[in-house]
């Protein structure tokens, strides 16, 4: 189809939402994981995490790249398609947590598990900046990185947005580098190749404008 | 043209779908998320039973009277599909289920 006018109510993340529902296989694993992740259990346990991380990776595993993406990496103009863009992992169960942990132990939980661990070293292998390349990705490769990204969703170092900023994108797992010790050098550099990236904030930026050819899905 | 219109009118039983915005399902829900709402239209003509023409014999005869009868087949959902999900004006999300028809048949 073609792009909706330009109304108010008209935005990217929203017709990223629109193309998944108009398809069977995502609208299913996306009412999968929405219900599952916002589904309360009792009064103190607001929803199961494990069971929601598991239903996102089951939609970011089976539902191709071209709905996945566009509703990750929707570019947004308002505040309120940037929340939308916040809300697709439904973060009040899959992110957030009462208190934030330390970004290393969040690492050590991650790289006890052997999917997860395989998945944050492409995430670093893919999204390492670099200042070999003009988009500062390792050869220029946005797909590598953004599907590194989107890889990392329903584990326990889970990525998001921090806020429903439009102007700038701010990523980052659920953990601070608050009590690192002496740790703490390695603690803020493993952060910041979230908070701070320009290989992955180019790449998604780059796919909502539309200008990665390889990506941005034209219909 | 109101041939053309006829002809659409008699069409056998079959899924029929719309794209909707939730706020337009009228279930009061407030969001702009745009869903696939599939349902069943058509006649019946050719589903008519044996018992449906026994039924409208015995309602001709008087053998039924006051009871609330329906003697000739509907066009209605057989199965419905999965759940639908959306998140709303607000930020919260919802699932409605049965929301879609998934088969038709005359019943």
């Amino acid at each position: 189809g073609m792009d909706p006018a330009t109304t108010s109510k008209s935005n990217h993340c929203l017709d990223a939402a629109k193309a998944c529902n108009l398809n069977d296989n995502c609208k299913r694993l996306r009412s999968g994981y929405i219900s599952t992740c916002s589904r309360e259990l009792s009064a103190t346990e607001p929803c199961s995490r494990r069971k929601c991380h598991k239903a996102l990776r089951q939609f970011f595993d089976r539902v191709p790249g071209e709905f996945t993406f566009r509703l990750l990496f929707c570019s947004c103009k308002d505040p309120a398609c940037a929340e939308r863009r916040r809300q697709t992992i439904v973060p009040a169960c899959s992110y957030e947590s009462k208190d934030k942990p330390n970004c290393l132990d969040l690492r050590g939980a991650c790289r006890a598990d052997h999917l997860c661990r395989s998945r944050l070293a492409d995430f670093h292998t893919n999204c390492q900046a670099t200042f070999q390349s003009l988009t500062s990705c390792p050869g220029d490769n946005f797909q590598a990185c953004l599907g590194s990204y989107a890889g990392l969703i329903g584990f326990d170092i889970t990525p998001n947005y921090v806020d429903a900023s439009t102007t700038s994108i701010t990523i980052s797992p659920w953990c601070s580098c608050k009590g690192s010790g002496n740790m703490e050098e390695e603690c803020e550099k493993f952060l910041r190749d979230f908070t701070e990236n320009p290989c992955l904030r180019n790449a998604i930026q780059a796919f909502g404008n539309g200008t990665d050819v390889n990506l941005a899905p034209k219909n | 043209s109101r041939r053309k219109r006829a002809r659409a009118r008699h069409k056998p039983c079959e899924l029929r779908e719309l794209e909707v915005s939730v706020s337009e399902l009228g279930l009061g829900y407030e969001s702009d998320e745009t869903v696939l709402f599939r349902y069943c239209s058509g006649t019946c003509e050719a589903a008519v039973r044996s018992y449906d023409l026994s039924l409208k014999s015995m309602r001709s005869r008087r053998k039924i009277r006051k009871e609330k009868i329906r003697a000739r087949p509907c066009c209605r959902p057989l199965a419905y599909d999965d759940d639908v999900s959306f998140l709303d004006a607000y930020n919260r999300y919802y699932t409605v289920n049965e929301l879609s028809a998934k088969e038709c048949g005359c019943v």
